[in-house]
C-alpha cells in the first residue's frame, strides 16, 4: 500500500513540463497530437498511459493553465468518443476523432427526451431506414452544448417492435443538417446551459451509425458510466469548480471560519472532500492495477453530488444578505486558473440544485448502488419486456405537458 | 501510488478474520441482564495472547513483531468487526505510552512481558469527562489535576483518581498520567498492589471494560518524557485504532442489515426492494467507503510519519465514528422491532459506535484540532 502520488520531480512530470516549455499555450490540436488529450487511449490518439501517467499529465496541464480536453469537449472526451474508437468504422474515426480531441468540433449528447430522462430507454425519437439513409424524427431535451456543437451523438429507436432496451441505435449526426432546430432553455440560475433539439425528418447516412442496429442501449450505458473527474481538484459540480479545500481556505482568509458553527461545518466538509479525493485516487489506482471499473463510480457520484451542494451552500451562506446580490462572490474575485463556468462560486451555487439531477438523479444513483453494488432486488419495470410500441399510451394530457411545452415560463 | 493491499496484508487480514470468527463468541452478551462480566474478556485475551497479538507493536529487540500501523490495521479492523471483548485496546495504548515515554532500560524490562502475553495493560489518562484534549484543540494534554505523584526514596507515591480507564480491571500493569509537582508525567503502576481500587463502570457498551481507578499511596515508576510531549503521538494511534474498529464495524453492520433486508418479507416482497430501505443502505455503503479509505489513509500516514499524519488521524476518527453511529441507528431501524431486542447483536454495535465516538474526545473536538492545524498552515502560507 502506498498513498504517495508521483513526486514533484518525477521524470514523467519533467517530460510533460519540458513539452510545455517547448509548446507554450498550445492549441487544442497540438495537445491532441501530442497524445495529451486522451493519454489513456492507444496510439496514435493517446499514449497508452497508465493511470499514474494520466494523473501526472492532467496535473501538469492544469498547472500550466492549458484547458483540459475533457473540459473543452466533455461529451466527446468523457463519454462518447471512446465508443467511436471501439465501435466506429475507420472512415468515421479518421473523419471525427482528431477534430473532437482537439476541441475543434464540439459534441453534444442527444439522449434525454421530455418523457425519457432517468428512464432513458423509454425514448420515442425514431430512426426509420430509407435506402442508404435513416430519417430521424423526434424531440430531445436537456442537451448541453447543442448551441455550439457540430456533432450530435443521437440515440433513436430503430425497432419499435422490440422491447424498449433492444430497439435502440446510435448515430453521429451533423448538427447543421436540415431539419434540426435548437432552442435554448434558461435554467433556474438564469443561464442557458441546456437546449431542446427538434429533429424533423433529419436525414442521416447509414454509415454514420455507431455500431450495429440495436446496440444503442449498450453504447449509451457504457457512455454514461465513463466517468472522468478532474482528479487533482474534486470540484463541487461533477468534479468541476471549487472544492472543499478551497472553501476552507476562503473561510480562513475572510475570517468567516471564526464562527464556531461555520468552523465545524467547514471541517466536516473538508473531511468529506478528502475522503472523496482518496476514493477518486483509489479508483485511479484500481485502474493502474487493471481492476475493471465497476458501479463504484455511481457510488462516488452519489457521495460527491450532495457534498458539492453543501460546499457551495456554506460558501453562499456566510455571505449573508450580500450573497443574494447577483454575481456576488464569497471569496473575492474569480479564481485563478478558472477553466469552466463552475469556477465562479456564485454561479456554481445557483446552479447547484442541478448537481443531483444531471448525469443521473440522486435517486437513480442510489438505486444503482443498492441494486448493482449491494445486490438488492431490482426495481420492477412493467414495460421492460413488452414490445415498445405496445407500451406507449396514446397522447394524454400528461404526456403532452411533460417537457417544457407546458410551462408557462416562456 | 497503489491503494491495493499487499498479499502479506491480505493474508494477515484473512488470518485475523478467521480467528475472530472462530474464537470470539458474543452469544453470552445476548442474554438479557448480561454485563461486561459475561463478555469472556480474560478468556478471549488468553486466546489472543496465544496467537501472539499482544506483541504486534512491540519492537523486535523486545521480542515483539514490530508491526507498522498499516500492518496493525489488518488485525484491528477484524477485531472491531467482531467487537472482540478483550484488554487489547488498553494493552496497545499503554504499550504506545511506554514506547514514546520510557527509557531504554524501562522498555527492556517491561515490553518483553507484554510481547509474551503475560502482562495486560491499561492507560489511565482521561479526565472526569472521558476526554483528554479538552474542548480546545491547542491543548496537547490537559493538566488533569486528579492524580498526584510525590517522590519517595526509590519510586513515586501516587494518590488520586483516574476516570474512564479502558481495560483497567483486566490489566496487571497500569500506565498512569499524574502530576509530579512540575508537570504531567506517566507512571508505571502495578495494578495488583494494595491501594489500587478499580471499579468497573456500568458502561453501556458491554463489549468493553471501562473503569474508574483510585490510587491511595500507590507506588509508581516515573517515565522520563512528559505527557504533553508524548501525548499527540499516542493519541493519534488511539484514534487510529478506534477509527479502524469503526470502519470495519460499519462493514459488518451493513452486511448483516443487507442480508436481513433481502430475506425479510413484508407486503409480499423483500423489504430490501423498497426504495426507502435501498436508499438508506446505499447511504451506509457510501459512508462505509469513505470511512474505510480515511482509516486506511491514517494508518498509512502514521506508518510513514507523513506531515499530515495527525490531521489524517483526526479526520479518520471524526468521520468513522459518526458514520458508525449513523449506520448502527439505521441498522436497528431496518431490522425493525426485532433489532430493538436484547437478544439481537444490533444493540452491541449501536453501543460500541456511541462509545467509539466518545472515548478520547468527541468528533467535533477532533475536527476543531484539524481546523486549527489547517488554519495555521494556511496562515503560514503553505498548502492546505
Amino acid at each position: 500500500m502506498d498513498f504517495n502520488v508521483p513526486d514533484d520531480d518525477d521524470p514523467r512530470r519533467l517530460e510533460v513540463r519540458d513539452w510545455l516549455a517547448r509548446n507554450p499555450k498550445p492549441a487544442g490540436r497540438r495537445v491532441a497530437e501530442a497524445g495529451y488529450a486522451v493519454p489513456h487511449w492507444p496510439q496514435p490518439w493517446g499514449l497508452a498511459a497508465d493511470p499514474e501517467l494520466q494523473l501526472v499529465i492532467a496535473e501538469e496541464l492544469d498547472r500550466a493553465n492549458v484547458p483540459a480536453a475533457y473540459h473543452v469537449n466533455p461529451v466527446a472526451v468523457n463519454n462518447c468518443a471512446q465508443s467511436l474508437l471501439t465501435h466506429g468504422t475507420d472512415e468515421l474515426r479518421s473523419r471525427y476523432l482528431l477534430p473532437a480531441l482537439a476541441g475543434e468540433e464540439i459534441w453534444c449528447m442527444l439522449f434525454s427526451e421530455p418523457s425519457a430522462g432517468s428512464d432513458l430507454a423509454a425514448l420515442k425519437t425514431t430512426a426509420r431506414r430509407e435506402g442508404d439513409h435513416y430519417v430521424i424524427k423526434g424531440h430531445k431535451i436537456w442537451t448541453s452544448l447543442a448551441e455550439s456543437a457540430k456533432v450530435g451523438v443521437l440515440v433513436a429507436r430503430t425497432d419499435p417492435a422490440a422491447p424498449k432496451h433492444r430497439g435502440l441505435s446510435q448515430f453521429l449526426v451533423d448538427m447543421d443538417s436540415p431539419g434540426i432546430t435548437v432552442t435554448p432553455i434558461v435554467d433556474m440560475s438564469g443561464a442557458q446551459e441546456y437546449n431542446e433539439v427538434f429533429l424533423d425528418d433529419v436525414r442521416v447516412p447509414v454509415n454514420q451509425r455507431l455500431g450495429e442496429e440495436g446496440d444503442g442501449w449498450y453504447l449509451a450505458t457504457t457512455q454514461l458510466q465513463t466517468e472522468r473527474v478532474a482528479l487533482s481538484k474534486p470540484g463541487a459540480v461533477w468534479g468541476k469548480g471549487p472544492s472543499a479545500r478551497e472553501l476552507v481556505r476562503g473561510l480562513i482568509e475572510t475570517g468567516a471560519i471564526a464562527e464556531s458553527l461555520v468552523r465545524d461545518e467547514a471541517a466536516k466538509l473538508y473531511v468529506e472532500g478528502e475522503a472523496l479525493r482518496l476514493l477518486a485516487l483509489r479508483a485511479f489506482s484500481d485502474g493502474q492495477n487493471a481492476k475493471p471499473a465497476g458501479p463504484e463510480g455511481a457510488a462516488r457520484k452519489m457521495l460527491a453530488a450532495p457534498h458539492g451542494q453543501r460546499v457551495l451552500e456554506l460558501a453562499k451562506r456566510v455571505q449573508g444578505a450580500r450573497g443574494l446580490i447577483a454575481g456576488a462572490q464569497p471569496f473575492g474575485a474569480s479564481r485563478p486558473g478558472a477553466h469552466t463556468v463552475f469556477d465562479d462560486w456564485d454561479y456554481a451555487f445557483w446552479f447547484s440544485p442541478g448537481i443531483t439531477l444531471g448525469v443521473g438523479t440522486q435517486e437513480v444513483l442510489k438505486n444503482i448502488v443498492a441494486e448493482r453494488v449491494l445486490g438488492l432486488p431490482r426495481e420492477f419495470d412493467p414495460t421492460a419486456k413488452q414490445p415498445f410500441s405496445q407500451t406507449i399510451e396514446p397522447e394524454t394530457a400528461a404526456s403532452k405537458t411533460a417537457g417544457r411545452e407546458t410551462a408557462g415560463v416562456r | 501510488m497503489n491503494f491495493a493491499l499487499s498479499e502479506d496484508h491480505e493474508f494477515l487480514r484473512d488470518v485475523a478474520r478467521t480467528f475472530v470468527k472462530k474464537e470470539i463468541d458474543l452469544a453470552p452478551l445476548l442474554i438479557p441482564g448480561a454485563t461486561v462480566a459475561n463478555a469472556n474478556y480474560d478468556a478471549n485475551w488468553k486466546k489472543i495472547a496465544d496467537v501472539g497479538w499482544p506483541g504486534l507493536i512491540v519492537p523486535e529487540q523486545y521480542d515483539g513483531s514490530e508491526m507498522s500501523c498499516i500492518d496493525l490495521a489488518m488485525v484491528i479492523g477484524e477485531m472491531g468487526r467482531g467487537l472482540s471483548p478483550s484488554p487489547f485496546f488498553g494493552t496497545l495504548a499503554a504499550t504506545w505510552a511506554l514506547l514514546r515515554a520510557a527509557t531504554g532500560e524501562q522498555k527492556s524490562r517491561l515490553l518483553p512481558g507484554i510481547a509474551a502475553g503475560k502482562t495486560s495493560m491499561a492507560l489511565a489518562i482521561a479526565d472526569a469527562n472521558g476526554s483528554v484534549d479538552g474542548p480546545s484543540s491547542d491543548t496537547h494534554a490537559v493538566a488533569a489535576d486528579d492524580t498526584h505523584a510525590v517522590a519517595s526514596r526509590d519510586a513515586h507515591v501516587l494518590n488520586g483518581t483516574k476516570s474512564f480507564v479502558v481495560d483497567a480491571a483486566s490489566a496487571s500493569t497500569l500506565v498512569v498520567a499524574a502530576h509530579d509537582g512540575t508537570s504531567l508525567r506517566f507512571f508505571v503502576v502495578d495494578a495488583r498492589q494494595a491501594g489500587v481500587r478499580i471499579e468497573v463502570l456500568p458502561w453501556r457498551d458491554i463489549t468493553r471494560q471501562v473503569c474508574n481507578v483510585t490510587f491511595e499511596n500507590v507506588r509508581g515508576e516515573r517515565l522520563p518524557v512528559d505527557v504533553a510531549t508524548a501525548w499527540p503521538w499516542i493519541r493519534d494511534r488511539l484514534l487510529l485504532v478506534l477509527s479502524l474498529e469503526s470502519a470495519a464495524g460499519i462493514e459488518h453492520v451493513l452486511e448483516t442489515t443487507l442480508a436481513y433486508a433481502k430475506e425479510r418479507v413484508a407486503f409480499g416482497r423483500p423489504i430490501g426492494s423498497y426504495q426507502s430501505i435501498k436508499h438508506d443502505l446505499a447511504d451506509t455503503f457510501g459512508a462505509s467507503e469513505c470511512a474505510n479509505v480515511l482509516a486506511l489513509y491514517a494508518a498509512w500516514a502514521l506508518s510513514n510519519d507523513a506531515a499530515d499524519a495527525s490531521n489524517a488521524a483526526a479526520m479518520a476518527q471524526s468521520y468513522t465514528s459518526e458514520a458508525y453511529v449513523a449506520a448502527t441507528e439505521r441498522s436497528v431501524q431496518i431490522f425493525g422491532a426485532i433489532g430493538f431486542s436484547w437478544e439481537m447483536e444490533n444493540h452491541l454495535y449501536f453501543k460500541r459506535a456511541r462509545a467509539n465516538a466518545t472515548l478520547f474526545g468527541s468528533p467535533s473536538v477532533h475536527r476543531a484540532r484539524l481546523m486549527d492545524s489547517l488554519e495555521r498552515s494556511i496562515r503560514e502560507g503553505s498548502a492546505a
